[in-house]
């Protein structure tokens, strides 16, 4: 009788490895569907881009046309901006495989062409905005380097949200070996991160207060 | 790679495992689970009860005791007055009066309760001897029901269902809803011969495995799992009858029950010492096979587990304080709409789902032993068993390990 009832012991094994697995594999899916998402995302983004660089090419000579490349050019700037708040959310959750940081890089390649080809629109329109490059430690920051970087999303979202079109918010991540990015940052003499860069001139940290960023900005 | 999602997975996984192991066997043996061995054989049985200072509750425990026996006379009842120093002698005096059958033994100074024990065992000359705490209350045919299981002649003890009496307060209310979880899982247990412990209430020995095993540790804090493991360690059986059914009064105050558990993680602790040499070794039957490697894995699960929470409420805090410190320094807001967010991952579909089968684990075990006053769907009840009671068994275990290196091994 006892001995017969010990075959509970492999049951339950058998068992409980067919439910774990069904459930990883679930979180493999789940994983894998939100880097299809990610994906779809950035391919959709890199058609809009290339559409908005087109259109600075046509248009950034004839001055009565500016105003729609700039508006087209900020209007892009708030989707990628709004598409890495979702990416960051994504990578902030518990994770069973490392797949987003392919997506990441492509991501902050991305930004890296936007923020250029602002800098081309604002010198070739005459444009009064500004460009705010985030750039934050992507691998492991401590625990302060979070809390900083947390502050400055946070001071960098607020001033975005009043200051809307007057300024390109650009986040990309400094720490990723990305040459290009390592070559802006060389260029413009960020060597700490988190740095913010406003205009390709101007350095400031996480003390840098919203009124302080907006009298700057102003 | 982060390494606590692994972490988790692996918590996860033992979780998922031992609730198919308990719901397999429960769903196996559920016409058996309240079966009762038929007696054959006329057991002659002597009932020993150690008391300290139980002024309160002996009149209660003994006459619980002499109804319960009704049906199944007992030939003595044995009253070990452990040098109590309230009106506990002058009550059992006047219970020897009244009662024929209680026989009183007064020790000259303290010698703790396996220690009372062992000198009632040399007393007794009956084939079955059984353990009462003296804040049990038996209820009808309790000691009866246990009989029949001695016809094994490999049955070395036989225990009983143990209930909260008073579920006045939260505290008991909680408790209650445990003790009936851990009757259910003890007898879940005993379809494998794996019965950890005969708790203090109510368990009936062979008198000779008694001798045989040399009688109660008197070092160890927790009498009843250190005999339980003795006994089957030396090749003796263990069972236990839900139909046999005892109440015990629960802690009241969290100061008693902190001391309480402390005690019976203390007992473990002294025994897991004792018993290392077991794991894994046959020779030593299913004590060395589960009962010891099964009290280890947990004892590491709860202590690591705790490490891993430290850990993460530490950073936590130092997070936010850090968070704090700069965005006061910035000027910026504490709270923004987009700290706000819940992203789903699969650990949170296994945490719920682990969370589910908890509570259906719970359900299973309270429906099965239906303990008299505890509302089994009662959320708040529930909730406060699963989220908050349990998780601070950790905290109790490592203030238990703290106060064993120290050698603080004081019972009250």
């Amino acid at each position: 009788m006892v001995n017969n009832q010990k075959r509970v012991f492999w049951e339950a094994l058998i068992l409980s490895v067919f439910v774990f697995g069904v459930g990883v594999a679930l979180g493999f899916f789940i994983e894998s569907w939100r880097g299809e998402e990610i994906t779809n995302m950035y391919t959709s983004s890199e058609v809009a881009f290339l559409d908005v660089r087109l259109q600075s090419e046509i248009y950034g000579k004839e001055i009565t046309k500016c105003d729609y490349a700039v508006e087209q050019n900020a209007n892009f700037g708030d989707r990628i901006y709004e598409e890495a708040k979702i990416l960051d959310r994504y990578e902030g959750a518990q994770r069973l495989s490392n797949g987003l940081i392919t997506q990441h890089k492509k991501y902050d390649l991305l930004r890296v062409s936007f923020w250029l080809n602002s800098m081309k629109i604002r010198e070739e329109c005459n444009s009064s905005y500004h460009t705010v490059i985030y750039f934050y430690k992507y691998n492991n920051p401590s625990i302060e380097e979070k809390a900083k970087q947390s502050v400055i999303s946070n001071i960098l979202a607020e001033t975005k949200e009043e200051l809307g079109h007057k300024i390109m918010l650009i986040p990309i991540a400094g720490d990723l070996n990305v040459s290009s990015i390592e070559l802006m940052k060389n260029n413009y003499g960020i060597k700490e991160l988190p740095s913010v860069l406003i205009d390709e001139k101007i350095v400031v940290d996480e003390k840098t207060s919203k009124e302080e960023l907006i009298k700057i900005l102003n | 790679m982060a390494i606590l999602p692994y972490i988790y997975l692996g918590y996860m996984f033992i979780s998922l495992y031992f609730f198919f192991f308990y719901v397999i066997l429960y769903h196996r043996n559920k016409k058996n689970l309240y079966a009762t061995p038929e007696i054959t054989k006329n057991y002659e049985v002597s009932v020993m009860i150690p008391v300290w200072n139980e002024e309160k509750t002996i009149v209660g425990t003994v006459e619980s005791l002499i109804k319960s026996t009704e049906g199944y006379p007992i030939k003595e009842i044995i009253i070990i007055n452990d040098n109590s120093t309230d009106k506990t002698s002058e009550i059992i005096n006047r219970l020897e009066k009244k009662y024929p059958i209680i026989t009183v033994i007064n020790n000259e100074k303290n010698l703790g309760k396996a220690g009372a024990l062992n000198r009632a065992i040399g007393i007794t000359k009956t084939e079955l001897v059984a353990v009462i705490d003296s804040q049990s209350f038996l209820e009808k045919d309790s000691i009866k029901n246990l009989i029949g299981f001695f016809d094994e002649e490999k049955v070395g003890v036989a225990s009983a269902k143990i209930l909260v009496r008073k579920k006045d307060n939260f505290l008991e209310k909680l408790q209650a809803l445990e003790y009936a979880v851990i009757a259910f899982t003890r007898k879940m247990l005993g379809f494998i011969d794996c019965i950890y412990v005969t708790p203090g209430p109510l368990a009936i020995y062979r008198r000779k495995v008694l001798l045989e095993v040399g009688g109660f540790d008197k070092k160890n804090m927790t009498e009843d799992i250190e005999m339980t493991w003795r006994v089957i360690s030396k090749g003796y059986q263990v069972r236990m009858n839900l139909d046999s059914h005892v109440e015990t009064v629960a802690p009241n105050k969290i100061k008693d029950w902190w001391r309480q558990r402390n005690r019976w993680n203390m007992g473990g602790l002294q025994c897991l010492i004792k018993y290392r040499k077991t794991i894994f070794n046959k020779n030593y039957n299913m004590l060395g096979l589960f009962i010891v490697p099964y009290f280890a894995l947990t004892l590491f699960l709860g202590l690591f587990g705790m490490g891993i929470f430290v850990y993460l409420i530490t950073r936590n805090i130092l997070s936010s304080v850090l968070y704090t410190k700069y965005t006061i320094a910035a000027g910026s807001s504490l709270l923004t709409l987009n700290d706000f967010y819940f992203t789903a991952t699969v650990l949170n579909f296994l945490g719920i789902a682990l969370f589910l089968a908890s509570t259906i684990f719970t359900i299973i075990g309270l429906r099965t032993i239906r303990p008299a006053g505890v509302k089994i769907y009662s959320p708040p009840i529930m909730g406060a068993y699963l989220l908050v009671y349990l998780t601070i068994y950790p905290v109790i275990l490592i203030n238990s390990i703290i106060r064993i290196i120290r050698g603080d091994l004081r019972w009250r």
